[in-house]
């Protein structure tokens, strides 16, 4: 039962991609380095008592996912290969580095 | 010694001293410079003289010094900077004071250092209207000038690059001095008064100003639109697209505060406590667009707000003791 359990997460990961949790806390990314694949996402959570806004300008993989209230979740999916660094639009000093496969 | 009684003390303790570190607000000893671009008194020597300068205006009126006046909290006690001919810009002057730990120059950060930010104002048609070249020609034909320029960079041509490295190390030594507010931090419970340290209490706690004026700057270099209800576009200057930065600026440092009225982007408050009850209220036109969700009313009473205040006076330690030159290089 648990190894069918395993297999349908496995698969359910190929399918849907990964989620890559990318905390801010004390107007800092954590972890402020992700490695992922295309179609995984980045799940930003919002831990400080204050708003955030996560952005890149990367070509590929540009977004902005504006205000982010404490305790918000936003996700974003991952589009394409290559090294892109994600911003925090409120914030200058946070940055957070993301490879991708 | 019984190991589940000893365990919750040591818990305590790293939780005492964890809750107690106060690294954050210490001023750093070391002042952080670009590299290539290291402090020495020669340098700093040429910077200072640069700075004063009116000859490198247009007018022959005005230099840095003219809206970052040492006598006036480096600042210009003007709603908006005033340049050559009497020109207003759109902007109040913002303090010189600790700019040297900010990462972000300009009310809306265009510039990433000091250097750059050097540059600005001195092509600015409402600041000092000068062409490179101009600039250059006045500093080049000046037997004075060249020899300090030897003297502090030998290694380097004398270009418009190397004028703006030695204002801005100049710049990095306009650092604040010990303020009440940094002993008593450090332990001196007679440093400040009773009102002040319930401010303290107040402005990192209930009025939440740490949100924006962090760490031994009082500022974390964050950008916030704070709801004054101008149509200043701020940081949005950078990307149109980028919605934060729809009249967004830089949090100010709260060094030396009482003495660099007016107040905020605009410079269309002239008193701190004014200052200080926008903020508490969260902002002044609430209904402004894209007004900072941190921009909150913090329900804070006159009299607490009264307490900031003499916080916010804690900040301002001795004088600089960085005066004009009395003569420039000839």
């Amino acid at each position: 039962m648990n190894k069918i359990f395993i297999l349908l997460v496995f698969l359910a990961t190929c399918v849907f991609g990964a989620d890559h949790i990318v905390d801010q806390k004390k107007k800092t990314f954590i972890p402020h380095f992700i490695k992922a694949k295309v179609g995984d996402n980045i799940v930003f959570k919002n831990s400080d008592p204050f708003a955030h806004n996560a952005y890149t300008d990367d070509e590929t993989n540009e977004f902005d996912i504006g205000m982010q209230k404490p305790g918000e979740d936003i996700k974003v999916p991952i589009k394409g290969e290559g090294k892109f660094n994600v911003e925090c639009a409120i914030h200058p000093n946070m940055l957070l580095e993301v490879e991708v496969e | 010694m019984d190991i589940l009684k000893v365990i919750p003390v040591v818990f305590l303790a790293i939780g005492l001293s964890a809750s107690e570190d106060i690294s954050k607000w210490l001023i750093p000893k070391d002042i952080p410079f670009p590299k290539g671009n290291e402090i020495t008194p020669k340098r700093v020597e040429l910077g200072k003289y640069l700075y004063f300068d009116k000859r490198l205006s247009k007018s022959k009126e005005v230099s840095c010094a003219s809206c970052h006046d040492p006598k006036l909290g480096w600042s210009d006690a003007k709603q908006k900077a005033v340049g050559v001919h009497g020109r207003v810009g759109s902007r109040n002057s913002p303090t010189v004071i600790n700019t040297a730990f900010q990462t972000h120059q300009f009310w809306d950060g265009r510039s990433k250092s000091l250097e750059d930010q050097a540059l600005g104002p001195m092509q600015a048609d409402v600041e000092m209207d000068m062409e490179i070249k101009e600039v250059m020609d006045i500093i080049t034909s000046n037997k004075g000038y060249t020899k300090l320029f030897k003297e502090a960079y030998p290694n380097e041509k004398l270009t418009i690059d190397t004028v703006v490295k030695a204002i801005a190390t100049f710049e990095r030594t306009i650092i604040s001095k010990e303020a009440p507010f940094d002993k008593f931090i450090k332990g001196d419970q007679n440093a400040i008064s009773e009102d002040a340290k319930k401010g303290w209490e107040l402005f990192k706690g209930k009025a939440s100003c740490t949100t924006c004026h962090d760490g031994f700057n009082f500022t974390d270099g964050s950008f916030h639109n704070i709801g004054l209800g101008d149509d200043d576009i701020g940081r949005q200057v950078l990307k149109m697209k980028r919605v934060a930065w729809k009249g967004a600026m830089k949090t100010p440092t709260l060094r030396y505060i009482d003495q660099s009225a007016p107040y905020f982007h605009d410079g269309s408050v002239y008193t701190l406590e004014e200052s200080t009850a926008i903020c508490s209220k969260g902002g002044r036109a609430p209904d402004t667009p894209n007004k900072s969700p941190d921009m909150k009313d913090r329900g804070l009473s006159d009299q607490e707000m009264g307490f900031i205040n003499k916080f916010l006076k804690t900040l301002t330690g001795p004088d600089l003791g960085i005066e004009e030159p009395k003569s420039f290089p000839q």
